[in-house]
């Protein structure tokens, strides 16, 4: 079978598509492993406690926060990064 | 800027070496994170807001993890071309 380009750009969409699936999915896992490990230490009975549902949901909503936040300052700092080497190429460029 | 005569062979390392590269930058991110997280925010979460010192806090971790990051590459790219020199003059 040949396949068109068209075939091709869905497949490198779909790959794309899959990635950030699967990342989504890691960070899923990984945040309820950190918030069980951090909000629940008491096995003396089955039920979730409130205060530790409550607790739970606390850990992933500051989480996501705390991403956000960091993604922010990630994206300065790459922009002043970005300026920079490009002042250092135009710069060497000239001399 | 283009550069006339790129083969396709130095194209697609090119394009590996980006892939790669921005796969480096995702790591760095999750990585950073995970230590800003644990240095930053206690398990007592009995609030779902950050704290005022929790964002000054992730603020100057990111800061700092990237200055950390930035000078171990430079020491890093210093020590791999002394060794380099050592070893051509080794060979020669």
């Amino acid at each position: 079978m040949v396949k068109s380009p068209e075939t091709v750009a869905l497949n490198e969409l779909d790959k794309d598509q899959m990635k950030t699936f699967s990342d989504f999915l890691m960070s899923y896992n990984k945040l309820s492993e950190m918030c069980f490990t951090d909000c629940v230490r008491d096995f003396t009975s089955r039920d979730v406690k409130e205060s530790e549902d409550k607790c739970s949901l606390n850990c992933m909503e500051k989480y996501l926060k705390m991403n956000q936040r960091v993604s922010q300052r990630f994206q300065e700092f790459q922009m002043i990064a970005n300026e920079n080497a490009l002042a250092m190429a135009q710069k060497t460029g000239k001399l | 800027m283009a550069m006339p005569q790129i083969s396709p062979a130095d194209q697609a390392k090119l394009q590996l070496m980006q892939e790669m590269e921005i796969e480096m930058m995702s790591d760095l991110y999750n990585r950073m994170t995970n230590a800003c997280h644990k240095k930053c925010i206690p398990p007592r979460y009995v609030e779902s807001e950050l704290g005022k010192g929790e964002m000054v806090c992730i603020d100057r971790c990111v800061a700092k993890y990237l200055d950390i990051h930035e000078r171990i590459g430079k020491k890093l790219t210093a020590m791999s071309m002394q060794d380099e020199d050592l070893m051509k003059k080794m060979s020669s």
